[in-house]
């Protein structure tokens, strides 16, 4: 196999006779930023909870570094090095910041780990580095619940960062942010990608224009086109069923 | 990223974080256990009485607490475990007693059980006989117990509401069963009659076993472990998608709490002299989550206050104010949860902790933003952290324009 990462082959998943994703092949390459696009309901959000193994597809592969993690729990597959983040943001509320850095860090997640483990202050170290790098590190003592909706975005995104997965996936991370806020995350996201292979689903096109190189649009569950973001949005079907070029325009 | 941009973050933010065992706290534990120690020498026999009977039950609270408060598991059937270690205990000191000390009809078994026909000690029964065979099975029983409950329902991802009522179930059925066997358990009247721990020395050992467990959970909660509990606690799905395996946590937990309740209910029988099935059953459970709730859930000093407040109103308020005690229970509960909703400790701490949190906010924020260190580090950091600008650091700024 080629430099892919992530291989999905022949993914279906039906939920009370909806198929949700249809025979789905996608796969993305090491190091790769990838920008999923697609419409509501077109399966994104479905597709990372397939991957990060929150359901089981009902037919069809998943492989992550040419091993099968299909169907497995996902405290497994992180294991293996996914990691993924909610498009609500999704974390650890009545924990301080810097604590929700620290339990996300990478090793040390078994019962006995945790039972004998101590605190190293290279642990400490990594945990302000990360959140200098997301710009928390003056409400390190804070509860999560404190933050404000786009410094819990990103902090969410440092939990991922500390796992420091093989793949990431994003899901919508600039979901109800002001402008100023999105530019904000898409830089950390461009940051983000320096290093690791991210599988980003994004809804603003701004963003999606400042980081998207290479996109994938879904549409009802299958893949309607892939390649380069200037290609796919000059893509007429894509403009017809995303880009709010209306259908009946030629009428 | 660079290591000078961490330490940068570290002169600009220090990490406040409460000691393991504050020298207050120390203090603090040290003069109430010496006040009631010592209350003996100078109380009353009554009082002492209670005082015993409150620590085992401060003991069982806090049990509910380490698997309520930090892991946010409900069980409504904690007092299973509590039942559990009190009958053990209970049923061995029975049993010597009634070797030593023939019934009327000149038996050496227990006397309920002679009333129930038996004519000998069954054979399951009659190694409890030596206090350390009870001693055993009174740690690793109920822990077993918890452990396959743990296995059946947090494995397959039974939680919250579900878990509050298979546990309610859990102990409806137990208190059914001592009922239903009386030949063995002494049935609705429990077992009683035999020779009771209830003098300053057994007091002594009830409160090293208090401060030994309550250091223990303090030990446990505030270590990593505890931050791992309150994760799960906090959001479950966020914890199983950061690789932890959230049942196994939830399953050592509660064998934890389970053990620990089993060891309260242990110290009670021996204490009390007295043992039933309303030891065992849903009342006694519900009544542990509101010592649990009113003291405080999340905090381990909580439950201990939140026990001798309830248990010690409860007492003084029947024989002073007999027409109205449970108005005024009542009333303090509305109280706490309309109010306190973390309970009396959990709201004090948690006020001076965000107090803490805010003054040194401020404070970091002042001397970032002025005093000769400040300068310093800026400087420092223009000409090492460069994902910001120059001008930026030197000037403070963020550096990131929207």
């Amino acid at each position: 196999m080629s430099g892919n990462i992530l291989e999905i082959t022949g993914l279906t998943t039906r939920v009370s006779g909806y198929t949700i994703l249809d025979d789905l092949y996608f796969s993305v390459e090491e190091n790769e930023l990838r920008v999923l696009l697609g419409p509501n309901g077109a399966g994104k959000t479905t597709l990372i909870d397939m991957i990060s193994g929150r359901y089981k597809p009902t037919s069809g592969k998943i492989l992550f570094e040419n091993r099968d993690i299909t169907g497995m729990a996902p405290h497994r597959i992180f294991k293996r090095g996914i990691c993924r983040k909610f498009q609500v943001p999704n974390m650890y509320e009545t924990l301080s910041v810097f604590d929700n850095v620290m339990i996300s860090l990478a090793g040390h997640r078994l019962v006995v780990q945790s039972l004998f483990h101590k605190h190293t202050t290279a642990d400490q170290d990594r945990v302000v580095e990360i959140l200098e790098f997301i710009g928390l590190v003056e409400k390190a003592g804070f509860p999560a619940d404190a933050l404000s909706h786009g410094e819990r975005q990103w902090l969410e995104m440092g939990m991922l960062i500390a796992a420091d997965p093989k793949l990431l996936l994003l899901d919508e991370p600039t979901t109800g942010m002001t402008e100023a806020d999105k530019q904000k995350t898409a830089e950390l996201i461009q940051r983000i990608a320096e290093r690791h292979t991210v599988l980003l689903v994004e809804h603003d096109m701004h963003v999606v224009r400042r980081l998207g190189n290479f996109v994938t649009v879904l549409h009802q569950g299958g893949i309607l086109a892939e390649g380069l973001l200037a290609d796919v949005v000059a893509n007429e079907e894509v403009r017809q069923v995303y880009l709010g070029q209306g259908k009946f325009s030629g009428a | 990223m660079t290591t000078a941009s961490a330490e940068l973050g570290r002169a600009r933010f220090t990490l406040r974080r409460e000691p393991m065992f504050p020298l207050w706290s120390i203090f603090g534990v040290a003069a109430v256990v010496a006040i009631l120690a010592t209350y003996p020498l100078y109380g009353t026999e009554y009082v002492m009485n209670l005082l015993g009977m409150f620590v085992c039950f401060s003991i069982f609270a806090l049990s509910i607490s380490l698997i309520w408060g930090f892991a946010g598991i409900l069980s409504l059937g904690q007092a299973i475990y509590f039942g559990m270690g009190a009958y053990f205990i209970a049923l061995s000191l029975k049993l010597s007693y009634a070797a030593e000390n023939p019934t009327r009809y000149g038996g050496t078994i227990p006397d309920y059980m002679e009333w129930n026909g038996l004519t000998e000690v069954p054979a399951i029964m009659a190694p409890l006989m030596h206090i350390e065979v009870a001693i055993v099975c009174l740690l690793f029983f109920p822990t077993l117990l918890a452990f396959i409950f743990g296995v059946i329902t947090f494995k397959r991802h039974i939680y919250g509401v579900y878990c509050a009522v298979i546990t309610l179930a859990e102990a409806l059925i137990l208190q059914e069963f001592i009922i239903e066997y009386q030949a063995y358990t002494g049935g609705f009247n429990g077992i009683t009659d035999y020779e009771t721990y209830n003098n300053m020395y057994f007091l002594w050992v009830i409160l090293a076993v208090a401060v030994l467990l309550f250091g223990t959970s303090r030990l446990l909660t505030h270590s990593r472990i505890g931050t791992v509990l309150k994760s799960v606690r906090d959001n479950d799905v966020r914890a199983e998608f950061n690789g932890y395996e959230v049942a196994n946590y939830r399953i050592f937990v509660f064998c934890f709490a389970s053990m620990m309740a089993a060891i309260a209910g242990g110290l009670y029988a021996a204490w009390m002299g007295i043992v039933s099935h309303l030891d065992t059953g849903p009342i006694l459970s519900i009544e542990g989550v509101i010592w649990a709730a009113v003291g405080g859930r999340a905090t381990v000093i909580g439950p201990f206050i939140g026990t001798f407040l309830v248990k010690g109103a409860e007492f003084f308020l029947s024989q002073q104010l007999a027409w109205a005690w449970q108005l005024v229970m009542g009333l303090l509960f509305i109280f706490v949860v309309k109010f306190m909703p973390e309970g009396i400790m959990g709201t004090i701490g948690k006020s001076i902790a965000m107090g803490r949190q805010r003054r040194a906010y401020a404070e970091s924020q002042d001397a970032y933003q002025s005093g000769p260190m400040a300068v310093v580090a800026r400087l420092r950091a223009a000409f090492t952290d460069g994902n910001r600008g120059f001008m930026d650091n030197l000037l403070g700024r963020s550096g990131r324009r929207d």
